[in-house]
């Protein structure tokens, strides 16, 4: 605007300095409040847009899966166009129908029937070469080597202790340790013993009870009481083998029938694992040196059998990427529940004290900053409070009860805050008429004081849900378990171990999909779609908050 | 102001009927102090059965301070205390330390200055006093209800709807319903502060004339700026200034002739 240029009328619009300010600072706060819609709409589309299609995916409207099922193991089968995507628990129960579809092929055909009878033979060749007779000659062999074995032993021990000062001389020791050396060689020789003896586990035992205590308080004459001992306790040993070996045998016998018998694949295991056990045996009386050529030939009998049984589905597997979130969502559930619950209660006694009997002064202040400090603590110092006092001093563990505390301190300062608000809020009249009517202070407060504070209260603490449902680090080390396979209603011995079990949680899980794990296309799918429940859910609570709060409201008004 | 007697309804008391039997209220050489700010001085006063007392003075003078001294309901207030002297119901020093406050609190019912029903229904509002005194019975409380909705002259206006919100009745309707309630728990005194200065004049007539026909069973005292409503409904006028009570006398000796200057100056609209 040139000086020189007569406005053409006293209103006419120019350019000031001021004006030019006025439209700068509004296009700034227009652009900033822009900025901050974008930036929250971006989230929230970022976040419905990858966690719906997570929820909303496969054959039905709604991926039940997700929503119901524990945290899974992802198998991926086949690649780009052909994949197919598996929990563990379909995985596996795909590879069982294969299993026993091959199984039942096998079956019907003439290679089993061959297989059958050459199996059959080598297994009664094996039982004879274990017959009675074989045993008790291999158990006089095991049994000689082992008093010659014992003998030299304890010859060389007593030779320590006639003469410890040699001994002492040689081992570089003190005289006076000799007794304990020996000690310790007699127990390590015992302890060896032990688990080769396995078989005759109860005789062992009983030698330990009454022989340990002369070891530990070693002399000369207690080495040679317990030499005679170990004698008479070798000379025991035959029959308690032989009667160990032949029940191995029934049950071996016994595992191969039903093996043989069997439709399913699964027997294959249980005779497996009697067999194992059974050479296990075998190779204690035996020596692993004594090679026996039908073993040999035993396993190459079964091999048609499990090749039979042999599926392969080959797949790539991704941790904690398959299945649902069901145990978190539960968990989250009863967290913000308990610990609301326990706010509230806690929040709204302390609110009364101080709105309706506390006398102002520096006590009452000095109470008021406390809480104001209390929400200004970051929610891991929370976090920490709570593992030291309810997990580690209280002893609760890793439980229910433990994170209910610790999130429940957490919000105390928004809800006794808002809820001193809200009492302080009530006119003052409803309370003067009150104690004029002849009401006592207890009586007022909860007649006409508290109702009405209600709605209120119930605001803050819908704050506090939001909070509580969406907080970590508190949970991390209170109540949050990465993994758990019961439900919490699952496996209570006792109904008060419902408060002493830790529980899943969804912002737990969301930490442990997208940082403690390898990171995939899998766990990206897993973690959108956790956190779009978790905002439903949020949603969810809070909603029925605000439901309950609009009835009580226009239950009261004034 | 002559007119403002003439045409009231009430044939003031002679000297006589007032000073006759001992009174209801005593108050004896009242100090009564805020922390350290003294509100009241030196106040002595009778104030006696069935009659209609008025508290009279310009604002901050004490009279509203004193009306709540009377149930204690100065005990609210941090720092509130009695200097000196005493105030005695049927002899007993309200402030000794064997008077149960919510006992006195029952005998002696108050009316506030703006109607502060619950928001609650018009019966549970009534029927509160007697809920919280443990009455269970619910035809001993429907009557009472109805009793004290009649006293109040509520009842015929409101007697169709008494489980609607009291918040939908009118100001005034509101005021009498506060009456009922207070009336529900059966005080001999009521104390009312500026029961009628939220009010319209419609509403406020029908208070005043609940006010005389109360008078028959209760003794009241009411605090008022309005000196025409003092001079329609009360029996005696005590005129404050101060924290000091200047003059108290028959109504009409008060209004017509009375003893001091200042309370003259007052009446006459000088100050105040």
């Amino acid at each position: 605007m040139s000086p020189e240029k007569e406005p053409r009328h006293p209103f006419e619009s120019r350019l000031t300095t001021e004006r030019a300010q006025e439209s700068l600072m509004f296009g700034l706060l227009r652009g900033m409040t822009f900025f901050v819609l974008f930036c929250a709409a971006f989230l929230f589309w970022d976040i419905i847009s990858k966690g719906s299609s997570k929820v909303f995916e496969g054959d039905g409207l709604i991926n039940w899966e997700f929503l119901t099922e524990h945290p899974q193991t992802l198998h991926v089968i086949g690649e780009g166009e052909d994949e197919i995507k598996l929990s563990s628990s379909n995985y596996y129960k795909l590879k069982d129908e294969k299993m026993l579809n091959k199984w039942g092929e096998f079956r019907q055909s003439d290679g089993h029937d061959s297989a059958r009878r050459e199996l059959d033979a080598r297994f009664s060749r094996l039982q004879n070469e274990w017959s009675k007779d074989s045993l008790l000659v291999a158990d006089e062999k095991f049994l000689l080597r082992e008093r010659e074995n014992a003998t030299n032993k304890f010859a060389f021990w007593k030779e320590m202790l006639t003469d410890p000062k040699t001994t002492a001389e040689d081992f570089e020791i003190k005289v006076e340790e000799v007794p304990g050396m020996v000690t310790q060689f007699m127990l390590g020789h015992f302890e060896k013993e032990r688990s080769r003896l396995s078989l005759v586990e109860e005789k062992v035992t009983l030698f330990r009870a009454t022989n340990y205590p002369k070891i530990e308080n070693l002399s000369l004459a207690h080495a040679e009481e317990v030499e005679m001992a170990y004698l008479a306790f070798l000379a025991e040993i035959p029959e308690a083998y032989n009667q160990s070996m032949s029940s191995f045998g029934e049950e071996a016998k016994s595992s191969y029938d039903e093996f043989l018998q069997a439709e399913g694949p699964k027997e294959f295991g249980r005779f497996a694992e009697a067999l194992v056990a059974y050479s296990a045996a075998r190779n204690v009386l035996l020596g692993p040196d004594h090679e026996i050529e039908n073993w040999e030939a035993l396993q190459a009998s079964l091999a048609p059998f499990k090749q039979a049984m042999a599926v392969s589905l080959p797949s790539k597997d991704y941790a904690y990427s398959g299945g649902g979130i069901f145990p978190a969502i539960i968990g989250t559930l009863l967290l913000v529940i308990g610990a609301m619950a326990i706010a509230i209660v806690l929040g709204v006694f302390c609110a009364i004290f101080l709105a309706e009997y506390g006398k102002a002064g520096k006590f009452l202040s000095m109470v008021r900053l406390a809480i104001l400090n209390l929400a200004g603590v970051p929610s891991i110092i929370f976090g920490l409070f709570g593992f030291g006092l309810f997990v580690i001093f209280l002893d609760w563990n890793v439980s229910l009860l433990a994170g209910w505390f610790t999130l429940a301190f957490m919000v105390l300062p928004i809800v006794i805050t808002a809820s001193e608000e809200a009492l302080r809020s009530i006119p003052q009249g409803f309370r003067e008429s009150s104690l004029a009517l002849g009401a006592t202070k207890w009586t007022m407060i909860k007649t006409s004081v508290l109702p009405f504070a209600m709605p209120g209260i119930l605001t803050s603490s819908i704050l506090g849900v939001a909070r509580a449902a969406g907080e970590t680090a508190p949970i991390m080390f209170t109540a949050a378990y990465a993994k758990r396979s019961d439900l919490p209603w699952e496996g209570l011995e006792h109904w008060t171990d419902f408060f002493f079990q830790g529980v899943m949680a969804l912002p737990y899980h969301i930490y442990v999909v997208s940082a403690k794990i390898p990171q995939n296309a899998y766990t990206a799918d897993m973690q959108y779609g956790t956190a779009f429940v978790f905002l439903l859910l949020v949603v969810g609570v809070a909603s029925l908050s605000i439901i309950l709060r609009n009835r009580l409201r226009k239950k009261y008004r004034w | 102001m002559q007119e403002a007697i003439t045409t009231s309804p009430v044939s003031s008391p002679t000297t006589e009927e007032v000073d006759s039997g001992d009174p209801a209220i005593r108050i004896r050489d009242l100090d009564f102090l805020y922390g350290s700010n003294q509100v009241i001085h030196n106040v002595s006063l009778d104030i006696f059965p069935k009659e209609v007392m008025a508290f009279i003075g310009p604002s901050g003078c004490g009279k509203s301070t004193l009306l709540r001294c009377l149930n204690r309901m100065n005990d609210l207030v941090d720092g509130a205390r009695i200097g000196k002297g005493s105030i005695e119901i049927h002899g007993v020093d309200l402030h000794d330390k064997s008077v149960d406050v919510i006992e006195l609190r029952k005998r002696v019912g108050m009316v506030f200055q703006k109607s502060n029903p619950f928001p609650k229904s018009i019966y549970q509002n009534v029927a509160y006093g007697l809920q919280i005194q443990g009455v269970k019975s619910k035809r001993v409380i429907d009557q009472k209800v109805e009793e004290s909705l009649r006293k109040a002259a509520l009842w015929e206006e409101v007697k169709d709807r008494l489980n609607e919100n009291a918040y939908g009745l009118s100001g005034g309707q509101q005021q009498r319903l506060c009456i009922a309630r207070t009336l529900a728990v059966e005080p001999e005194i009521i104390l009312m502060d500026e029961p009628c200065s939220a009010l319209d004049p419609v509403a406020t007539g029908r208070v005043e004339e609940l006010i005389l026909e109360l008078k028959h069973e209760y003794t009241i005292v009411v605090v008022t700026h309005n000196m025409q409503q003092a001079g329609r409904i009360s029996d005696r006028t005590a005129f404050f200034y101060l924290g000091k009570l200047i003059e108290c006398d028959l109504t009409k000796k008060i209004f017509l002739n009375p003893s001091k200057q200042q309370t003259e100056d007052y009446i006459s609209g000088k100050f105040g």
